[in-house]
């Protein structure tokens, strides 16, 4: 059988960090006595991607996505476990394994400031081992994808944050890494530059097979480009599967929006006082004008459903499955509760 | 080894270097007014007459040449490595299929490239109006050649090995000072090591510092015997090894205490 392209088991890595309380006399005695707390940022993960998968890593601020992203880099030396990316120990940083990859970390640059993108490029491509040309060839076809032509001979300081990212990306796929770590890579860009961004990702999945795991807080990065998610929460992998199967587990709801006809004169505190007589849990997310969006129990939609038709005079109604965004968001701010 | 890399490297740094060249030729003055204040002492001091021996024209070849190898060997990775490790960069470079220590050789030479035509200029106008009698012979030379390579490699390496402490504190700017501090006691440039009182003198033969700076000149004016010159040679050599060995085992444990902590 052969060995996954990743593979990852039992990965733990805890951080020892130092620590003091607040204040001058905290600081003084810090000096002389140090405290150190251990952070437990990966907590006993294992999972498997195949050549060419997207994966996108989800979870809250700290949750540990990064640190796990830093070891399968080669960054971060773990606690314990076992890891192999393309048959390698990253942490091991061999020249080969390091042709193979590239890491896109938001807000780090590796083009140089006072160079033009061109003469960044050359640098890389000769760090790199590339002919000349592989280099025109490569570099050609993400001018294509990029669109960055106009950009080669600005020098890096000069150009905006969404020139400089795509400039970033074109860095990082220059040498045709088949494995890609993506962390952040929209951060900060206007939509426009994120579906490009995204449809860049994608097409390069496609031609090259790589395969890519992905960190992201917008969720659309993670919801166009993966089909697969590994949540993580407190340094403990929660799920690894689809989004569908994300929103089944984390989402045991259903949301009805409804307009109600306003010839009756009720005021929208009788509706909602109607809504909320329902004997089943129902919250109202969202009020606007005479429509109502309402949060239900999956299983009692149909009853709270007849309940509204019952009551109110409803002129629309629809029961839709919550979009992945809000169950994600309701998964931040909420807890985790698979 | 990825030459082709390690070029690349180096006329990237020198087109930064170059772009803020203001800059580096201000500081390339700033390094050589100690020893220029130096030299206008000794000529002062030794007037007409002699010091040990050294005559006005002996320190005027003497600073003189100290100015230019005091250029050329002094290490940017002083400050280049330490602040890459603080901003966060050396992650950057521990991703690239090439050893992270060609980042810092390239950017030391490029700076070299960028500083050397300004530093070049001023000794020579200095030469020029100053006018000292030289006479280097071919074998000092050959002998001067050998000891500045070793010095080059010797200061590289300490100013790298002190710079990569900054793997445990982050902050090694204070060891960098003292260890310039050090350079500037010890190395001849408060005066030539001969004219050091006892005890200094003695200290200034075993450390480091002499073989950075005032050894390859001392070759040069042919004022050291036989069995000075080897002796001076093995204690470089020594001194080389010794840096090696230190840089190894500081960068094998820094980077597992780097790659620990969070990279």
């Amino acid at each position: 059988m052969t060995e996954p392209h990743i593979l990852v088991r039992s990965l733990s890595k805890t951080y020892h960090v130092p620590e003091r309380k607040e204040g001058l006399l905290a600081a003084m005695e810090s000096l002389v006595h140090r405290r150190y707390r251990d952070v437990k940022a990966v907590n006993d993960v294992s999972f498997c991607i195949e050549q060419g998968e997207m994966v996108g890593f989800i979870g809250p601020n700290g949750a540990g996505k990064t640190t796990i992203m830093k070891v399968l880099a080669g960054l971060l030396y773990p606690t314990s476990g076992e890891v192999r990316v393309e048959g390698f120990v990253p942490w091991e940083r061999k020249t080969e394994y390091l042709r193979s990859i590239s890491m896109i970390m938001a807000n780090k640059n590796r083009l140089a400031w006072e160079n033009t993108t061109l003469d960044s490029f050359k640098v890389l491509a000769a760090i790199y081992r590339m002919s000349h040309a592989e280099f025109r060839s490569v570099l050609d076809e993400l001018i294509d994808l990029l669109e960055i032509e106009q950009l080669l001979h600005k020098l890096v300081r000069n150009l905006s944050l969404g020139e400089r990212m795509r400039c970033e990306l074109a860095a990082a796929m220059l040498h045709r890494p088949r494995v890609l770590f993506l962390d952040e890579p929209t951060l900060g860009l206007d939509v426009s530059m994120q579906l490009r961004l995204r449809h860049f990702l994608a097409e390069y999945n496609r031609r090259v097979g790589a395969t890519m795991i992905l960190t992201s807080h917008y969720m659309a990065d993670v919801t166009t480009l993966c089909s697969r998610v590994i949540l993580i929460d407190q340094g403990k992998l929660l799920y690894d599967g689809d989004l569908t199967g994300l929103a089944e587990r984390m989402a045991p709801f259903k949301l009805i929006r409804l307009s109600v006809d306003d010839s009756q004169g009720q005021s929208m505190r009788e509706i909602e006082g109607a809504v909320l007589s329902a004997k089943y849990q129902v919250t109202i997310i969202d009020r606007a004008d005479r429509r109502l969006t309402l949060r239900v129990e999956k299983a009692r939609a149909a009853a709270i459903l007849t309940h509204v038709l019952g009551e109110l005079p409803v002129v629309d109604i629809s029961v839709e499955d919550p979009p992945i965004e809000a169950v994600i968001d309701q998964v931040y701010r909420e807890g985790v509760w698979l | 080894m990825n030459l082709r890399g390690g070029w690349e490297l180096i006329k990237k740094s020198y087109l930064g270097w170059m772009a803020s060249r203001g800059f580096f030729w201000t500081l390339t003055f700033g390094w050589m007014v100690p020893s220029l204040l130096y030299l206008f002492v000794w000529v002062a001091v030794a007037g007409q007459g002699q010091i040990q021996g050294s005559t006005r024209d002996d320190f005027i070849v003497y600073y003189l040449c100290l100015i230019m190898l005091n250029q050329f060997t002094y290490p940017v990775c002083n400050w280049t490595v330490g602040d890459s490790i603080r901003m966060g960069r050396l992650s950057d470079w521990l991703l690239r299929p090439l050893p992270v220590m060609f980042e810092a050789i390239a950017s030391d030479i490029a700076m070299k490239m960028v500083c050397t035509p300004f530093a070049v200029t001023v000794t020579v106008v200095l030469a020029f109006f100053l006018r000292p009698a030289v006479h280097f012979s071919p074998q000092s030379v050959l002998f001067f050649l050998l000891a500045f390579l070793l010095a080059q490699v010797l200061r590289f390496l300490m100013a790298y090995t002190l710079a990569l402490l900054a793997l445990w504190n982050s902050r090694a700017d204070a060891l960098l000072d003292l260890n310039d501090s050090l350079v500037f006691l010890l190395a001849g440039q408060v005066a030539p090591i001969a004219l050091l009182p006892g005890a200094l003198r003695a200290l200034a033969a075993v450390l480091p510092y002499r073989y950075m700076l005032g050894f390859p000149i001392e070759l040069l004016i042919g004022r050291l015997s036989t069995t000075e010159i080897w002796q001076g040679f093995a204690w470089q050599c020594a001194w080389v090894i010794g840096v090696l060995f230190l840089y190894r085992f500081v960068w094998k444990h820094g980077l597992r205490h780097y790659t620990s902590v969070g990279g």
